[in-house]
């Protein structure tokens, strides 16, 4: 044990010392950070743009205003629904809502020119239209042609679409409407129609309300799921991750030509226990610093909000049920030493960077298999392709994880952890000779098929 | 201390269909300084992998203070490789405390050892330096200090010289010479056979993979048949003049004046028995020198001239122009 720790501790300072490693230590939230701040900043910072519509009436500029405001209920009806699901207080949300509403990006403004020739020193920003959040520039004119056929929109900024857009929606709704009244229906018909159509609420059958027949669907009864796939696509970050300081840092080693040193001091199975230990530690690390920023941006939103507690709990349930974590931990472990053994038994194969970088393209499609799987789960949880696929392996690490919120028979559960383990003993096995060929006897990765036949003996042992 | 440090027993290792040691049998017993000489390719470094149990022997059998090599026994051992190498990010100071914990060094110890090697050995101000920024020669140092600091009861070291400069490797001579001062056996393998002549009380010849002399310096000057080199005038043929004296005479290459000659000398006689003959056939010597043996020409006997120049023996002063 003395010397898997020495092992260990050296690589795992190895590792932390270097910058690098607290480049990827802050990326994560600083990247967060700004993606958050960059978001939140582009959308407050968006400013209000004045339009105008050239029109004999006021319908088209009614129909456009009406479009706007269709779009800002629409959304507060959305958040006010997400928020009940949520158990956020309604007070709260609707306020919060009502400032959305009120903040309005697009605004109309009197025309201060009658044609597109006289409207361009405003349009160009040569001139200023006094509104309600000043004077600005006229970003937008809608210029309806003389026969009412069509409606241009013009523009000094072609990228900004939202106008466009809403014009358009607008339009086709008044065109609707229309067509509706000229056969004689009231526009509130299809309003009406919408209103009386069934509704279709979903309900989770459980044991507890069977004699009411079950439970309303909320966002505490995906949390499972939902957790699960979490904890899987932490799993597939977390050997992905270790890709690069397996491969490379064994290629360090060998090509230093240190194994001989390390070899008459320590045995094999220690030296790579403590290597697997150490790129675990450096992995843990970074995930646990990682947690524990999003930990301290949950407690602070909770400070903020009581609202988010109740919103959080439901996950803080999920990923607590010993029914979900004990496999995951078990898939956990055996998923890392599983593939943290491959991978180092294959650096210890290669010279160079660049002969390591050709194993990539391989692992990284390995790779991507169980990711594809972790995609299907979140769409369909109980998707028989993830049932299938999970008794492969290489796979079982991650799947049986997305397995569990589904209640899967406590024998497959059991029987998946055992493949796991045998599947784990057996490339720990393979690994280490291969290891062993690499290191000590300096085999290359052409080697390979011949190590794993003699490994298996299907040929004599050489050399 | 009971058992030798190393026993050998018709250790043979093959890769694929090139075997690299054949029927090796050997044993290194405690206290002594020995060589283990060859040329590039003769199979020491094999050799003392087997006998770090880094590889098992096909054939035969390796007996590390009489017992398989393990890690128990191989913590009495230091062992500097062929090929260097170190953790090029690591300081001087934690390279040398960290091998030496990991031969069951306490933390304290490791670390008070590291700093009274690298100020004897003079890189007491490089110790808080990173491998990386030392000369290829110092980093070489801190490898040897590595593989000493557990103080172990046998060396092991593979081609230490190789790389190091004149002072360097005088440097390293006084460390071995130290070391086997304070009690500790002492292989180290070569193929510059001067080191060797320094500092062994015995020798290993290996060439091949095979072993061709294993005894003391002495014995191995005494296969050598004595001789000496005379040089004549242009023209005289000294092997007809010799000749009926009892004395056999071979034409050398040898560059100075007149032409060289190497004289073959009976059992019984002398250097100064063959330049009398040669006076007395009235020679026109221009010079004279009685044979002086060294390894090197001991190998070269042993294993032939020709083998040796296939196998690229460096010559004394092929090596003293390497350094």
């Amino acid at each position: 044990m003395r010397n898997i720790y020495l092992i260990f501790r050296r690589d795992f300072l190895g590792y932390v010392k270097a910058w690098g490693f607290w480049l990827s230590l802050a990326a994560v939230p600083l990247f967060l950070i700004i993606g958050v701040g960059f978001g939140m900043f582009a959308a407050s910072s968006s400013p209000v743009r004045y339009y105008t519509v050239i029109e004999p009436s006021d319908v088209i500029a009614r129909a456009v205003e009406g479009e706007f405001q269709q779009r800002a209920v629409a959304a507060a009806e959305e958040a006010v629904e997400l928020a009940k699901q949520m158990n956020i207080p309604l007070a709260e949300a609707e306020e919060q809502l009502a400032d959305a509403v009120g903040d309005r990006k697009f605004i109309a403004v009197p025309a201060p020119a009658e044609t597109l020739e006289d409207l361009r020193p405003w349009l160009t920003g040569e001139r200023m239209v006094d509104g309600p959040a000043g004077e600005r520039p006229l970003f937008a004119a809608l210029i309806l042609s003389e026969d009412g056929s069509v409606l241009e929109y013009w523009s000094g900024d072609v990228n900004i679409t939202t106008l466009k857009r809403a014009a358009e929606i607008a339009m086709r709704d008044m065109s609707r409407r229309n067509a509706l009244e000229s056969a004689g229906l009231d526009a509130s018909f299809l309003k009406e129609a919408d209103r009386v159509a069934v509704k279709v609420p979903a309900f989770r059958l459980t044991e507890s309300h069977a004699g009411e027949g079950g439970a309303e669907v909320t966002v505490a009864d995906r949390a499972p799921s939902i957790v699960a796939v979490a904890l899987a696509y932490f799993l597939w970050l977390m050997v992905f991750s270790i890709i690069q300081y397996l491969l490379m840092g064994t290629i360090e080693e060998r090509s230093n030509k240190i194994f001989d040193t390390l070899l008459t001091s320590v045995k094999l199975p220690e030296l790579l226990a403590g290597k697997l230990l150490a790129v675990f530690a450096v992995t843990s690390t970074m995930m646990l610093s990682w947690s524990l920023f999003a930990g301290a941006g949950s407690a602070f939103a909770a400070s903020q909000s009581p609202a988010v507690v109740e919103m959080i709990q439901p996950f803080i349930a999920a990923a607590t049920d010993p029914g979900l974590i004990i496999p995951a931990l078990v898939s956990f472990i055996l998923g890392y030493v599983l593939y943290g053994a491959i991978f180092m038994a294959l650096g210890s194969l290669c010279d160079t960077i660049q002969e390591a970088q050709t194993l990539l393209s391989p692992m990284m499609i390995l790779l991507m298999l169980p990711m594809f799987a972790i995609f299907i789960a979140f769409q369909d949880p109980g998707s028989p392709v993830i049932d299938y696929a999970s008794w492969v392996p290489l796979f079982t690490p991650f799947l049986l994880i997305l397995r569990i919120p589904q209640d899967p028979p406590l024998w497959e559960i059991l029987a998946q952890m055992g493949i796991m383990a045998v599947t784990t003993a057996l490339i720990v096995w393979g690994a280490t000779k291969v290891y062993r060929a690499g290191a000590v006897h300096g085999a290359g990765i052409g080697e390979l098929g011949g190590m794993l036949k003699s490994a298996i003996g299907l040929k004599p042992k050489a050399g | 201390m009971g058992d030798a440090p190393l026993v050998m027993s018709g250790a043979t290792k093959r890769f694929g269909g090139f075997t690299a040691v054949n029927n090796l049998s050997f044993d290194v017993p405690a206290g002594q300084i020995i060589g283990f000489l060859g040329p590039n390719g003769a199979g020491k470094s094999t050799s003392l992998r087997m006998a770090l149990g880094v590889m098992a022997p096909d054939e035969g059998e390796v007996a590390l203070f009489g017992a398989k090599p393990d890690i128990r026994n191989l913590r009495r051992v230091g062992f500097l490789p062929e090929e260097r190498g170190l953790y090029k990010k690591m300081t001087a100071r934690d390279t040398i405390t960290y091998f030496a914990r990991l031969k069951g060094m306490s933390a304290a110890d490791a670390k008070a050892r590291a700093n009274e090697l690298l100020e004897t050995t003079g890189l007491g101000k490089f110790k808080a330096t990173r491998i990386s920024k030392l000369s290829k020669g110092m980093a070489q140092k801190v490898q040897i200090l590595s593989t000493l600091a557990h103080r172990p009861d046998f060396l092991i070291l593979d081609e230490p010289f190789s790389g190091l400069d004149p002072m360097n490797q005088q440097t390293l001579e006084d460390l071995i010479r130290a070391e086997h001062a304070r009690g500790a056996t002492i292989l180290f393998s070569t193929h510059v056979m001067e080191h060797a002549e320094r500092l062994c009380d015995r020798i290993v010849m290996l060439a091949r993979g095979r072993k061709v002399f294993d005894g003391t310096l002495d014995a191995a000057y005494a296969t050598l048949g004595q001789g000496a080199r005379m040089a004549v005038e242009h023209g005289f043929d000294l092997a007809a003049a010799l000749a009926p004296k009892g004395f056999e005479a071979h034409r050398a290459a040898d560059k100075g004046p007149g032409d060289s000659w190497r004289v073959s000398l009976p059992k019984g006689l002398g250097a100064q028995d063959a330049l009398r003959a040669a006076l007395e056939t009235g020679a026109p010597i221009v010079g004279f020198q009685p044979e002086e043996a060294r390894l090197r020409d001991v190998f070269v006997s042993l294993v032939g001239e020709a083998e040796a120049a296939a196998l690229d023996v460096p010559t004394a002063a092929e090596t003293v122009e390497a350094a």
